[in-house]
C-alpha cells in the first residue's frame, strides 16, 4: 500500500482586505504525490513555491488563514485532512515526525534535552519511564552526539546548530516513525556541519527504513540523497519522477532552469539562468503558473495544462512537455 | 552563582545608581521654585526671621556643601526632619511605607490574580468573542482617570448603595487600632485576635483596592495577551505541535513560557504605579507614602521628597531583585544575572 498519497491538493490563505473584501491566496494549486515505503522524495523549488507549505497541509498544522479547501491526504490509507487535532496528535511526532528548520529555537528552551526526548516518548508511546530514557540515549547515540549521559542533562541554549539538530532527529527517532518530513534540515548550518547532518540523515533513513519527504533548495541533497524527486512552482509540482529520470531528461522548462542554475555537476543543459518575480498567488494567471517567465510560453500556454507523463512514473505539468525541442515558433517571452 | 554573590553583586551595581537618584532629586527639588522658608516663616516675618531661617536649614550654604552634608546623612541611614513638622524622615516613611505596601500588595495581587488568566484566556482564541469582550473592558481600565475612578466607586458605593464605609482611612473611627506589630490593621488585628479590628480594616480595604486592582489589571490584560500571543506562535509551540503534544501539554508549555515575561512585566508595573497610589491614597484619606509625598511635594519639604523619592528607588530595586531571584526558581536554566 502506498504509505501517503497525496492528491490534488488546494491550500488558500483566505483573508479580508481594509475594505472587507475577501482575498484569496492560491498558494497550493492541485499539488499531487505520492510516496511508498521506504523511498526517499525530495522537493524543490524556489522561495516561496510552497514547499513548507505542502509539508505543513499534510499533517494538519496549517495556522489561519491557511486552509486546506480542497484534496485528500491519506496517510496509511487514512484521510487526514479531516481528521480531528486530537487524532492527528496521536500519528504528529509518532508515525509521522518531522524535522524543522530552525532546531535551537524550536526545542523547548525550559526542559533539559533528556526530558524532552523522554516526554515525547512517553507521550505516543508509553511504557515505563526507563524504557523511554534509555530509548533517549540509544537515539542520541544513533544520531552521534557524543557522551549521551551528559548530553541529556544540557539545555537547549548549550546547543550549537549542529548538535540542535541532532537532537530534532533523536526527537524524530524515538517512536520510530513511518514517514519522516524534514524541511530544511540543513538551512541555517555551517556548510561544513550541513554535510554531517545529511549524511547522518542518509544513514538513518536507511538504518530505520522510513519513508523521507525532504524539502531543500539544494538539487545537490537531492541528486545524492533521494530516489525521486518533485519540482514545485508558484503552488503546483511542475514536474515530478525518479531522481534519474528528472535528472537525464528535464522535461519542463522550470526544471531545465533549475538544473542549470546549478553548479556545474548538475548542469545538464544550456537554459537560460533562472530569473524573474514568483507568480502573484493573489492573482495567478489562468493556464501555465509559468508562463510570464517561461521561453517557450505560447498562447496555448493561457489555457488549464494537464500532467503528462513522458516516461513511465515521470510526469510534467506542461503543454509542451516532451516535445519542447520541436515547439512551435510563436514565443510570446522571445 | 549563589544567592549571596548575586546579591552583593546586585548592591554594589545599586550603590552608583543610588547616588545619582539622590543627587537628581536634591537639585529637582532645589531648582523647583519651591519655597519652604516663605512657608515656615509665615506672612508677617521680617528680612532678618527669613534669614535666620534660612541659616538654620542651611539653605545659605552653597548647593555642593549641602549636597555632600545630605549625601553623608543619607549614607548613615539619616534622612533628615521634616521641614514643616520637625519629626524624622525615616520613621515617618517606615510608618507609611507598611500601609501603602499593604494596599499595594491587595491592589496588583488581585489585578494580576485577574488579569494574567483574562489574558491568557484571550490570547487562545484571539479576536475571538472573549477577546473582543476584554479590549472593550480593557480600554475602560486604561482610559478611566484613577482619582474620578475612585470618587465614583465612594459615590455608588458608599452614598448610593451604603455597602462600604465612608473613605475616612483605614480604620472606622469607632474602632480602636490593633496593637501595633507590622503596621497593618488587617494583619495585626487578626494577629492580636482583634476581630472588630480586622473587619474594619478589611472594609476599609475592599474600595481602594478594588480601585488599585481595576487600573492594574488592564494592562496585565494587555501585555498577558501579547507575551502569550507572541509565545504560540514562537517556534516552540510549532514544533510541539509538530511533535503532536496534546492541547493540554501545549498550554502547559505556554504557560512556562510567558510566565517570565509576565512576571516581569508586573514588577515593572509596579514600580510604575507611584502616581496611582497617590491619588488613591489621596481620595480615600488613606495616609500612606503616597499621600506623604503628595503632601511634601506640595508643601515644598525638600527633605521629605527627597526621602520620598529615595526610598522609591531603593523599592524599585528591591522589586526587581525578588523578580529576578523568583525568575531564577522558575527558570532553572537561567543564571542569576
Ligand atoms: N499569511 C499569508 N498570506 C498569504 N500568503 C502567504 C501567507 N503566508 C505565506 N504565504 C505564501 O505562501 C507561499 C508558500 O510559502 P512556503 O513557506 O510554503 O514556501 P517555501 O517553498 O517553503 O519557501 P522557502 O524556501 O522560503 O521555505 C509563499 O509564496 C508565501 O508568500
Ligand atoms: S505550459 Fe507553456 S508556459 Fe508553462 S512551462 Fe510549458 S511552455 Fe512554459
Ligand atoms: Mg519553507
Amino acid at each position: 500500500m502506498t504509505l501517503l498519497k497525496v492528491e490534488d491538493l488546494h491550500t488558500h490563505f483566505i483573508s479580508r482586505d481594509l475594505d472587507n473584501q475577501i482575498c484569496i491566496a492560491k498558494a497550493l494549486n492541485g499539488v499531487s504525490f505520492s510516496l511508498e515505503a521506504g523511498r526517499v522524495l525530495g522537493i524543490v523549488g524556489e522561495t516561496g513555491a510552497g514547499k513548507s507549505l505542502t509539508a505543513q497541509s499534510i499533517v494538519g498544522l496549517l495556522r489561519p488563514p491557511a486552509k486546506i479547501v480542497a484534496g485528500s491526504v491519506r496517510f496509511e490509507g487514512r484521510e487526514l485532512t479531516d481528521m480531528p487535532d486530537a487524532e492527528l496528535n496521536r500519528i504528529r511526532g509518532n508515525n509521522i515526525a518531522m524535522v524543522v528548520q530552525n532546531p535551537r529555537t524550536s526545542l523547548d528552551p525550559l526542559t533539559r534535552v533528556g526530558d524532552q526526548l523522554v516526554r515525547l516518548h512517553q507521550i505516543h508511546s508509553g511504557g515505563p519511564k526507563t524504557a523511554s530514557h534509555k530509548r533517549a540515549l540509544e537515539m542520541m547515540e544513533a544520531v552521534g552526539l557524543p557522551d549521551p549521559e551528559s548530553r541529556a542533562k544540557s539545555w537547549p541554549h548549550e546547543l550549537s546548530g549542529g548538535m540542535a539538530q541532532r537532537v530534532l532527529l533523536a526527537m524524530a527517532l524515538m517512536n520510530s516513525p513511518k514517514l519522516l518530513i524534514a524541511d530544511e534540515p540543513t538551512t541555517g548550518l555551517d556548510v561544513t556541519v550541513q554535510a554531517q547532518i545529511l549524511d547522518l540523515l542518509r544513514s538513518l533513513v536507511a538504518r530505520f527504513d522510513m519513508a523521507t519527504l525532504i524539502i531543500t533548495h539544494d538539487l545537490g541533497v537531492v541528486a545524492h540523497f533521494c530516489n525521486d524527486i518533485a519540482v514545485m512552482f508558484g503552488g503546483s509540482i511542475v514536474e515530478t519522477g525518479s531522481v534519474r529520470d528528472v535528472f537525464a531528461a528535464p522535461a519542463h522548462p522550470y526544471t531545465r532552469n533549475l538544473i542549470a542554475a546549478t553548479p556545474e555537476r548538475f548542469q545538464m543543459g544550456r537554459a537560460k539562468a533562472l530569473g524573474g518575480q514568483p507568480p502573484d498567488l493573489y492573482n495567478l494567471p489562468s493556464g501555465c503558473v509559468l508562463q510570464s517567465r517561461c521561453a517557450y510560453a505560447t498562447e496555448l500556454c493561457q489555457t488549464t495544462v494537464r500532467n503528462a507523463e513522458v516516461a513511465e512514473g515521470h510526469f510534467a505539468l506542461c503543454h509542451y512537455a516532451g516535445r519542447l525541442e520541436e515547439q512551435p515558433a510563436v514565443k510570446i517571452n522571445a | 552563582m549563589t544567592f549571596q554573590r548575586f546579591l552583593l553583586r546586585r548592591a554594589l551595581m545599586v550603590i552608583p545608581l543610588m547616588i545619582g537618584v539622590v543627587f537628581i532629586t536634591f537639585m529637582l527639588v532645589r531648582i523647583g521654585g519651591l519655597d519652604p522658608v516663605g512657608r515656615l516663616a509665615g506672612p508677617t516675618a521680617t528680612q532678618a526671621e527669613f534669614d535666620s531661617i534660612r541659616n538654620n536649614l542651611g539653605l545659605d550654604q552653597p548647593l555642593w556643601k549641602q549636597f555632600s552634608i545630605y549625601l553623608g546623612n543619607v549614607v548613615r541611614g539619616d534622612l533628615g526632619e521634616s521641614w514643616l513638622s520637625n519629626r524624622s524622615v525615616l520613621t515617618d516613611i517606615k510608618e507609611r511605607a507598611v500601609i501603602s505596601l499593604e494596599l499595594l500588595f491587595w491592589g496588583v495581587g488581585i489585578g494580576a490574580l485577574v488579569g494574567v488568566p483574562v489574558g491568557l484566556r484571550a490570547a487562545f482564541r484571539p479576536n475571538g468573542r472573549f477577546d473582543q469582550f476584554t479590549r472593550v473592558l480593557s480600554l475602560f481600565g486604561f482610559s478611566i482617570p484613577t482619582y474620578w475612578l475612585a470618587l465614583v466607586m465612594i459615590f455608588v458605593f458608599f452614598y448610593l448603595l451604603g455597602w462600604s464605609p465612608p473613605a475616612i482611612g483605614r480604620m472606622s473611627l469607632l474602632v480602636t487600632p490593633p496593637d501595633m506589630i507590622t503596621g497593618s490593621y488587617l494583619i495585626d488585628g487578626v494577629l492580636t485576635a482583634r476581630w472588630d479590628a480586622a473587619r474594619s480594616a478589611a472594609s476599609q480595604l475592599i474600595l481602594p483596592v478594588i480601585c488599585l486592582a481595576i487600573v492594574s489589571a488592564a494592562p496585565i490584560i494587555k501585555q498577558t495577551r501579547a507575551i502569550a500571543i507572541e509565545v504560540l506562535s514562537s517556534d516552540t509551540v510549532r514544533y510541539a505541535h509538530a511533535c503532536g503534544l496534546p492541547e493540554r501539554n501545549v498550554r502547559k508549555l505556554v504557560l512556562r513560557n510567558s510566565a517570565v515575561p509576565i512576571l516581569t512585566y508586573i514588577g515593572t508595573e509596579v514600580t510604575g504605579l507611584v502616581g496611582t497610589m497617590s491619588l488613591i491614597e489621596y481620595v480615600f484619606a488613606w495616609g500612606g507614602l503616597g499621600q506623604y509625598g503628595l503632601n511634601a511635594i506640595i508643601s515644598g519639604d525638600f527633605t521629605a521628597v527627597q526621602g520620598y523619592v529615595l526610598v522609591l528607588a531603593v523599592f524599585s530595586v528591591l522589586v526587581f531583585i525578588v523578580i529576578d531571584f523568583v525568575v531564577y526558581l522558575i527558570e532553572p536554566r537561567s543564571e542569576l544575572s
